[in-house]
């Protein structure tokens, strides 16, 4: 099957607001991220792929099959929010265990398969807590858990990084990873481009409910970096008038600089500033981009 | 339809119920301490207020039967059946209450749906489940509540008439008609699910079920209707209706999308 995911034409509407509009989506095997700022349809998009909500026009097919009406399209696909919905008052065990038989998994197998997840996202000491007794970031380790005990071959995540620390994100970012290299269809949606720009990928941006462009991860930098900002922390002070023919050079901390801000068009103009201010004997700490907000880049 | 899903709904549900002392606590030991208590007062009244009570009805037009022997075992049966008993008919529709708008409404406040409805569950799968979550409950408490009162009763008449008064024919009616206003409850938290924001709007819509219960005892002591067995046949027969007609409505209705 070439498409997993065919969302075409779609409408949904809350009262007068349209939340998506006519829009159009193919997905790709391995990982396909949906960009946009808040209040795009990002959400609204996922839960019609999940067939969480009716269409009011279009149509949205999972392997072929509404997922609205055939209940059985999600037996091998799973969503999970930042919203971790958990039971609170359940403890880790029966909250996993309940998932599983909904999933028609036998007990022995839903233990089995969630202490090997639970393993790799170092929760395993969590299995007899209640929920509401866990910190954020458990409590969302625990739904990822969740979300994998089924085995999905089509993993649906809506921003399921937005209240995590860097640990707790980075254990959600390596699943994706070996889903993406397994081919199984992973769709991301998130407003952050930090997010995007640490997968290679393809990236899809939506905008006032319609996709507006399909782009990959690096053919983003190209938006991302059009009049951006980047600073340069460097391991000891380097002279004023070195660092101000910087290419690009907006300003520096102090006379004697030690981190300074320059503007580019592009990743090339990163690695001339580079070469230049190595070429001047400067020791480069890091170089950060400043991340624009979504909602400021024009698509 | 697979019967284990809905089963499986059931037990989280319960669960989730009875592992809060906040949700389960009132809803077990209010019922408990009335069963206890009401038949003392059932007793108190019967031998000790009689007379003063007698003076007062009998100025009413309409005397039923059971009060003409104030002080007697007829009394004493009329206040358990016709007075009390509707008040404990009142239990299996506030139990049912708490525990399914907890069960529907409670999904959607605490935004747990969104993970139950991401599973390939059937709607039919879910409500099945959530009724039963609802029912099983209640009607075990019901029982207890009415077991309960029927035995302090029982021991309380024994020890003043040498006789124990109850089961009577319409006391087992009433007892038959609890499943019935039960499945009523929780067909009308079902109707209301979609249009409700959370579990308190719920409970609140779905106890005005009560109302009508409550009007028994005055029916009977005015004379408008005395609670026998064919009283409650025909309630029973009423209540099957309006529960196929609650229920067929409820699930026709119900939209998952509405508890997200």
């Amino acid at each position: 099957m070439s498409n997993e995911i065919e969302v075409k034409g779609a409408t949904k509407l809350f009262d007068d607001t349209r939340a998506i509009s006519n829009l159009n989506f193919s997905s790709v095997k391995g990982i396909n991220i949906i960009l946009g700022p808040n209040g795009a349809g990002k959400s609204t998009l996922l839960r019609c792929i999940d067939g969480l909500y009716k269409l009011d026009n279009g149509s949205v097919r999972v392997r072929g099959s509404d997922p609205y009406v055939d209940d059985k399209v999600r037996k091998e696909m799973s969503y999970l929010s930042d919203n971790y919905a958990l039971y609170d008052y359940l403890d880790v065990k029966s909250n996993i265990i309940f998932f599983g038989r909904i999933y028609g998994m036998k007990d022995y197998e839903i233990m089995e398969k969630a202490k090997g997840i639970l393993a790799e996202l170092n929760a395993t000491q969590y299995i007899n807590s209640k929920i509401y007794a866990l910190s954020r970031g458990t409590k969302q380790k625990i739904s990822l858990c969740r979300a994998l005990i089924n085995d999905p071959q089509i993993l649906l995540l809506d921003e399921p990084t937005a209240f995590l620390d860097a640990n707790s994100s980075d254990s959600i970012r390596r699943i994706m990873q070996r889903f993406g290299k397994e081919k199984r269809t992973v769709i991301l949606v998130t407003q952050k481009l930090d997010e995007v720009t640490r997968f290679n990928c393809r990236v899809s941006i939506i905008n006032k409910g319609v996709i507006v462009k399909d782009s990959s991860t690096t053919g983003l930098y190209s938006t991302i970096l059009k009049d951006s900002f980047v600073n340069i922390r460097l391991g000891k002070p380097v002279g004023h008038d070195i660092v101000k023919k910087t290419p690009g050079f907006i300003s520096s901390n102090d006379k004697a600089a030690t981190m300074l801000k320059i503007k580019v068009d592009s990743y090339k103009d990163i690695n001339k500033a580079v070469e230049y201010l190595i070429g001047k004997n400067a020791f480069i700490i890091s170089i950060d981009y400043i991340e624009p907000l979504i909602e400021s880049l024009s698509w | 339809m697979q019967l284990d899903k809905s089963y499986a709904i059931a037990v989280k549900d319960i669960k989730e119920v009875f592992s809060s002392i906040s949700i389960y606590g009132p809803m077990i030991g209010v019922p408990i301490f009335f069963s206890i208590l009401l038949p003392f007062l059932t007793f108190y009244v019967t031998i000790y207020e009689g007379p003063s009570i007698a003076a007062r009805i009998t100025q009413l037009h309409f005397i039923p039967s059971g009060l003409t022997g104030l002080g007697s075992l007829s009394f004493m049966t009329y206040f358990s059946v016709s007075i009390m008993g509707p008040i404990f008919l009142t239990m299996p529709i506030l139990t049912a209450t708490v525990i399914a708008a907890d069960s529907f409404a409670g999904e959607k406040e605490r935004k747990t749906a969104e993970a139950l409805l991401s599973t390939p569950i059937k709607t039919s799968e879910l409500l099945y489940g959530k009724i039963l979550a609802s029912f099983i409950p209640t009607m075990i408490l019901t029982m207890v509540v009415f077991g309960i009162y029927g035995v302090i009763t029982d021991i309380l008449s024994a020890s003043a008439f040498k006789l124990a008064i109850l089961p009577t024919l319409p006391w087992l009616m009433m007892i038959a008609s609890s499943p019935l206003l039960a499945i009523a409850a929780i067909g009308v938290v079902v109707l209301i699910s979609s249009h409700v924001k959370g579990v308190k709007e719920s409970q609140q819509i779905s106890t005005l079920l009560i109302l009508p219960v409550l009007v028994m005892p005055f029916i009977s002591v005015l004379g408008i209707a005395a609670l026998t067995f064919y009283f409650f046949l025909y309630l029973i027969i009423f209540l099957a209706v309006l529960d196929t007609v609650i229920i067929y409505v409820g699930i026709k209705s119900f939209r998952k999308e509405s508890i997200i």
